[in-house]
């Protein structure tokens, strides 16, 4: 790809500009609905934008005991991997993605970089509520990561034994190939695999009943305890482009269709599947449920998200073979 | 623009709050306030955060006891400027129904410079809205 | 774990609940005990609000230039507990409903209630005192009899009207 179409589609569409907008607009819509679940007004939708103006005008304050450079540039970590994942994930329709062989791969190591970057600020931060909040987000990165590897494996396998290989991990493969044989949630098989990306969600976003990393009334909000002003903006912009690349995917996974020709309607079309994708799994969730403990959390994600992928990993072996 | 700026900002305070040895009536009008749907405080653009460095308008409540005073002193330091300090219920403003006690030195205007007063024993919801809505305007102009 | 979706779904149906306070009305109360009120002509300063006020926040002083009494209640020490309405002999001090109370802290000792209760020479023998107000005189001396005449007498002129005069008929 040229160099300006790299750059284009890194900063304006569909990375950097397009990207943080459609963030905070999902962001402004999940609390909006979750207030109106509660029968209460919630903010107006536009909020988590007025939020990020209103923190970048904040004194920053580093704490004496904290490691100075690695405090500072932690946040910078998680939004420029964030940045770079929106650029590999297809949009069908409008954006082709980065066309090569195993880009699936490396979105699945981009993934985890929030995570990392979360990690490294919190204990570059020197404070023991920081170093509890890192304990738990280590050991809820491990967890979730378990059923999101199975499930994309077993993805990969099915496209790839369509076309003769045992898996095939290029995202472009996987979205051609819906758009032949008929989007893979209407396939009975993979339903399983559908219900055990949806029960990663809240973890991964970091949203109750996974959401004890930032448990904001136990440990005064864990990692992010010392981060004010521009750092904790972006930490929270980060959060965003997360919940954008998770959707995104999910919806390049399971149901890439397209409504026609015209560029347009499909982002449009692509935007409204997101917001159902996020009022659905992770709204009406919060909602709904409380805060679980560590060991709850770790159990539950060890039995139930695992073993419904592996019921939809074995089929897909079953039926490629015969 | 910096106009524009500061109008746009004060859409979004963020509310933390401090307990100097309270009786836990403010604590608990508080809690109503912004968790209740009936007095539903994000409206306003307020959320209530876990942790000071975030925090832009501070509530206090209680009369500032002696075993808790430098520790008072040490979180107000922790919040980012440009911050305002509300002073919840009666007992802060003057001591309150404790004022002849052994613990308390003297009103929270020596320690820290407090900004709002909302007096009652406890306030109403409504009365705190009114004194965070005097506080946001405070917040604007500092912005 | 279906009734909590069962709630919300019902949430979504029936429409926040939110009370519209800072952009519309609210509901108040009529005994909402609220800021303190009070009316000079009915006070006699027995001094009784001030010996049972919890925050010590009501002060009644003679003006300094002796022409009658000060009456001042700080808001910011009273807790509305409403001792002070429930022992009044006479009525004088009661809450109203009001409860807007926030004020910014420059003006923390200006938030006031203040009135003044004017001295009135005795018609015997000319000392300033309080004027009797008529609830007490029902209290104190009947509703039969002559009484009006006692309003504008000192306690000492008082005494030596009834004692000469025998009121009670």
């Amino acid at each position: 790809m040229s160099i300006t179409k790299l750059a284009f589609n890194m900063l304006i569409f569909p990375g950097g500009l397009f990207a943080v907008v459609i963030s905070l607009l999902l962001m402004g819509i999940d609390r909006k609905i979750y207030a109106r679940l509660q029968r209460r007004v919630g903010p107006p939708i536009y909020q988590p934008f007025i939020d990020v103006i209103k923190l970048l005008q904040k004194e920053i304050l580093v704490p004496r005991s904290a490691n100075f450079i690695v405090f500072r540039l932690a946040p910078l970590l998680g939004f420029i991997g964030m940045l770079v994942a929106v650029v590999i994930i297809p949009i069908s329709g409008v954006y082709p993605g980065i066309d090569k062989s195993a880009d699936l791969l490396v979105l699945l190591y981009l993934l985890s970089t929030p995570a990392l970057a979360i990690m490294i600020g919190a204990s570059a931060s020197g404070s023991p509520y920081s170093a509890i909040g890192l304990s738990r987000e280590m050991m809820v990165t491990i967890a979730y990561e378990i059923p999101l590897l199975i499930v994309l494996l077993t993805i990969a396998m099915k496209t790839g034994m369509a076309g003769g290989n045992f898996a095939d991990f290029s995202l472009n493969h996987i979205v051609s190939f819906q758009q032949q044989n008929g989007s893979l949630i209407f396939n009975i098989t993979m339903l399983p695999a559908l219900l055990a990306y949806l029960c990663c969600i809240p973890g991964t976003i970091g949203v109750v009943p996974f959401d004890m990393p930032e448990a904001e009334t136990e440990i005064a909000e864990g990692p992010t305890l010392e981060y004010s002003g521009s750092g904790l903006a972006m930490l929270n912009l980060t959060g965003g482009l997360k919940v954008v690349v998770i959707s995104a995917l999910a919806v390049a996974l399971f149901f890439p269709s397209t409504l026609g020709g015209f560029w347009l309607v499909n982002l449009l079309w692509f935007i409204l599947k997101c917001i159902i994708l996020v009022t659905l799994s992770i709204t009406v969730v919060r909602a709904t449920r409380a805060r679980m403990r560590m060991d709850q959390a770790f159990k539950f994600y060890l039995i139930v998200p695992t073993g419904l992928a592996l019921v939809s990993l074995v089929l897909t072996l079953l039926s490629g073979k015969f | 623009m910096s106009n524009f700026i500061q109008n746009i900002g004060k859409k979004s305070p963020w509310l933390y709050r401090i307990n100097a040895g309270s009786c836990n009536g403010c604590d608990v009008e508080l809690a109503t306030t912004a968790l209740i749907p009936r007095y539903d405080v994000e409206r306003l653009g307020c959320k209530y955060c876990g942790s000071p460095n975030h925090a832009d308008i501070v509530l206090i409540t209680g009369p500032v006891t002696a075993g808790v005073k430098e520790k008072v002193m040490r979180v107000y330091d922790e919040i980012p400027d440009p911050k305002v300090v509300v002073a919840v219920g009666i007992c802060p403003i003057s001591g309150g129904l404790f004022r002849d006690s052994y613990a308390i030195e003297s009103t929270l205007d020596a320690f820290i410079p407090v900004d709002v007063n909302v007096p009652g024993c406890p306030p109403r919801p409504q009365a705190i809205i009114d004194g965070v809505a005097k506080a946001i305007e405070i917040w604007k102009e500092r912005l | 774990m279906s009734s909590f979706l069962k709630i919300a779904f019902e949430n979504l149906l029936k429409g926040p609940s939110t009370d519209k306070y800072p952009f519309g009305e609210t509901f108040v109360p009529e005994k909402l005990r609220g800021k303190i009120k009070h009316n000079p002509d009915a006070c006699m300063a027995c001094h009784m609000c001030e010996h049972v006020c919890a925050g010590g926040a009501i002060h009644i002083e003679e003006a300094k230039d002796g022409s009658g009494i000060n009456f001042v209640v700080w808001h910011n020490t009273c807790c509305f507990c409403g001792l002070c309405e429930h022992y009044c002999p006479t009525g004088a001090i009661h809450l109203t409903n009001d409860y807007h109370t926030a004020h910014l802290n420059k003006d923390k000792y200006n938030y006031i209630e203040k009135s003044f209760i004017k001295y009135v020479p005795c018609s015997r023998c000319g000392k300033p005192m309080v004027p009797l107000v008529p609830e007490m005189i029902e209290k104190v001396y009947g509703s039969e009899g002559d009484t009006k005449g006692l309003t504008k007498l000192c306690e000492e002129c008082r005494r030596k009207t009834i004692l000469k005069r025998g009121m009670f008929k």
